[in-house]
């Protein structure tokens, strides 16, 4: 060994210390990024922030924040709307546009999933080469030393194709260990990378399942409506108990009530008759355009109430407003027996 | 362990994960395209027609709602257009038919008017000015269209333009589905 190499060459405790001072290093970078605070943004700082994290649809390797294409401006427009309600986080905003157009929208791939392999595989090939290649430079090593032993000392044989001492297969051992040692500690190195810097999307639930919102409670109770009315009766009310004027809750809860109620005796149908009409009517002046709310009052007030006369012109008004077909379907079921009714 | 048979582990290792990537992912065979919002309640859309006329989606609720998003300049628009006028018109004529929506996609209102005054259409036109709509049903390119059932989930999603009778089978397997 030359007098440089020998100065270049450490102890093995020294070694050591040097690849721990390596590794706190490596950890205190991790945690001092994971906790950076960049500080409050502006309205538009987030909006740049955001639209750079999305990539514009229509086009190549271009950003939604630099693309002049029309869906990317949708898009920008989309973000700034949201920015500006002040509701949804920045990852919640970014969830929401790769919700609707799908993973590939994401410039910074997902920490989850099989997105998660762009941040995991690099890792694990960087860590498994770096073990290789120390169980390599070990092996040169002993080689090394047992030459010097022939040379000098009168060491074991040495094998010419691995470097190793003749009869020891057990030397493959390490090779297989650390193989195996660099694969685990890599794939957690990764996992752990892939969890820090991919994209979390906090809207994306795990089974996809549908969220909490209004509009799924009302979707929950329109599916339940013609088998289940009792659950869809419960589901209304739920919509009813966080947003109190919501039309289309009022309206449906009020027709299940009624339609529930013609089974039962008749004080039962009477008071149901009474909240039907008042929360009907309720609907129709929190919207007079709404069909649904028109067409049942008039259905109601002929089938409970006997009177052909309103139900007349309650369904000439709801067919006005152009109802959905099922309604629709109902109205003109019922429009030959009200004018028959009324003698027409 | 030789390098020899390391190198070989690795190579079947990369051809097992190719195999189970195309495993795992779905063919594209079919009509209809790939979209979060399959199956689920259809985003809440509130605009006005290029006449002025309000329009809520939400209360649509009750029919079969077919959004069509276009462009009057898009030539697949154009090609598909008879092809959505005859379906129009025979969703018109039975009972409970769908009711179909032109989605205005970064066009102007005249443009849209002159347009279906010279090829045929009396639907309504929704507005999207800001492109909303779009985000919303994450539409990036015309034409797509957009099937939803009477309870307001969305169905369908077909890329690209339609030729006869595929909005026909499309909405008559949705139907079949519905009430069974």
């Amino acid at each position: 060994m030359t007098t440089a190499s020998r100065r270049m060459s450490l102890t093995p405790a020294a070694r050591r210390i040097a690849w721990a001072v390596v590794l706190v290093a490596t950890l205190v970078l991790l945690v001092f990024g994971a906790g950076r605070n960049t500080g409050p943004l502006t309205q538009q700082e987030r909006i740049d922030v955001i639209t750079k994290r999305i990539a514009c649809p229509t086009c190549d390797g271009e950003s939604v924040f630099v693309s002049r294409a029309s869906a990317a401006q949708a898009i920008r427009a989309e973000v700034a709307r949201q920015v500006g309600d002040g509701v949804k986080t920045d990852d919640e905003i970014v969830a929401y546009v790769a919700d609707r157009f799908g993973g590939q929208v994401l410039l910074v791939p997902r920490g989850s999933g099989i997105e998660a392999l762009v941040w995991v595989l690099p890792v694990v090939l960087a860590v498994v080469l770096v073990g290789v290649l120390i169980v390599l430079f070990r092996r040169g090593n002993r080689g090394n030393r047992g030459n010097r032993g022939i040379d000098g000392e009168g060491g074991g044989p040495i094998s010419a194709s691995t470097g190793t001492t003749d009869g020891a297969p057990a030397n493959r051992r390490p090779l297989v260990i650390t193989l195996a040692i660099a694969l685990v500690v890599g794939i957690g190195v990764g996992v752990l990378v892939a969890r820090q810097s991919g994209q979390r999307l906090p809207l994306q639930t795990a089974t996809g399942g549908i969220e909490d919102s209004t509009a799924s409670l009302l979707a929950q109770a329109r599916l339940a409506g013609p088998t289940d009315v009792k659950s869809a009766i419960d589901l209304y009310g739920r919509v009813l108990e966080t947003d109190p004027d919501n039309v289309e809750a009022l309206t449906y809860r009020a027709w299940l009530i009624m339609l529930s109620a013609r089974q039962f005796d008749e004080s039962l149908r009477t008071q149901a008759y009474a909240s039907t009409i008042t929360a009907l009517g309720r609907a129709i002046e929190l919207d007079p355009a709404y069909p649904d709310a028109m067409c049942f009052l008039g259905i109601v007030v002929f089938r409970d109430g006997g009177d052909a006369a309103s139900a007349s012109e309650f369904l000439d008004k709801c067919i006005a407003r152009q109802p959905p077909a099922e309604v629709r379907g109902l109205v003109e079921s019922l429009r030959a027996e009200v004018d028959a009714a009324l003698g027409k | 362990m030789k390098p020899a048979r390391i190198g070989a582990l690795a190579v079947g290792f990369v051809m097992l994960a190719l195999v189970a990537v195309l495993v795992v992912s779905d063919g594209d065979t079919d009509v209809g395209a790939r979209s979060p919002l399959l199956g689920q309640p259809a985003p809440a859309i509130e605009t006005t027609t290029i006449d002025d006329q309000p329009f809520t989606l939400a209360r649509r609720k009750g029919s079969w709602v077919v959004f069509n998003f276009f462009n009057s300049t898009c030539v697949p628009c154009i090609a598909e257009h008879p092809s959505l006028v005859k379906f129009a018109e025979g969703e018109r004529a039975r009972p409970g038919g769908a009711e179909f929506y032109t989605v205005v996609n970064d066009d102007a209102d005249a443009a849209i008017r002159d347009f279906f005054v010279a090829n045929g259409g009396d639907w309504s036109k929704l507005r999207d000015t800001d492109g909303a709509i779009a985000v919303a049903f994450g539409v990036a390119k015309v034409p797509e269209t957009w099937i939803i059932d009477p309870n307001g989930f969305v169905r369908l999603r077909i890329l690209g333009a339609v030729t006869d009778g595929v909005l026909e089978a499309q909405m008559a397997r949705l139907r079949e589905g519905a009430n069974s």
